[in-house]
């Protein structure tokens, strides 16, 4: 069945007022990570998908979503 | 990791997206020296062109391996070939290594009906590899610089 991973991190980052440069830099990657990241283009590594967490102080599984 | 390394990063990796297919293009436009015919193939003229389209064979396989910016700073680097990139290089290198097989396979299978010379079969398998996984590689990486 194939399964798709959805992600709140441009929600969570507009409410904090954070361009993706911002973001990039407190996670430290690039901002085109965050920009394929945000638009379902890329799936983030585990790391990746830790470190955008602790950006925000919230759960992984706030921002990324499996859906069927 | 500073601000002033990411807006680097984002410089650099557009400009790689708009270098490497002209770098692409002038190797392809080098596959004149493979209609060069052997017995001239020792003219001086000819050695430059030959050694040319090795150094830019070899040059482009290690962009596409590790993802260039030798000069820049490890953390520039960093931000320059993280994860996305890494993804892109590895897939775009799939698909060349894959086509350079199946061209060597097909060089291998018609040796009996249309011989080749070894330099020109390898000149065949390391071209078709190169362009194919230049050409993926910015392909991706430009979708990936969209909208961003």
């Amino acid at each position: 069945m194939p399964e798709a991973l959805t992600n709140t991190l441009r929600a969570h980052r507009e409410t904090r007022g954070w361009t993706q440069a911002d973001l990039a830099e407190r996670v430290g990657v690039s901002r085109k990570t965050i920009n394929t990241v945000e638009n379902g283009v890329f799936v983030p590594s585990t790391i990746i998908a830790l470190k955008l967490a602790a950006a925000f102080g919230c759960a992984v599984e706030e921002l990324f979503r499996l859906e069927a | 990791m500073t601000q002033s390394d990411i807006e680097t990063a984002e410089r650099l990796g557009r400009r790689r997206t708009q270098m490497l297919p002209a770098m692409a293009a002038i190797f392809a436009a080098q596959q004149t020296v493979f209609f060069i015919p052997a017995d001239n193939a020792s003219r001086l003229v000819d050695k430059v062109a030959v050694g040319g389209w090795i150094l830019l064979s070899a040059v482009l396989v290690l962009l596409l391996w590790n993802g260039g910016a030798w000069l820049h700073s490890k953390s520039v680097r960093a931000l320059l070939n993280d994860e996305v990139t890494r993804a892109h290089r590895g897939e775009a290198l799939s698909l060349g290594f894959v086509l350079s097989m199946g061209v060597a396979l097909v060089i291998y299978a018609t040796a009996g009906i249309e011989p080749m010379q070894v330099r020109e079969a390898i000149h065949i398998v390391v071209s078709i590899g190169v362009v194919v996984a230049a050409v993926r590689f910015t392909m991706l990486e430009r979708r990936a610089y969209a909208d961003a």
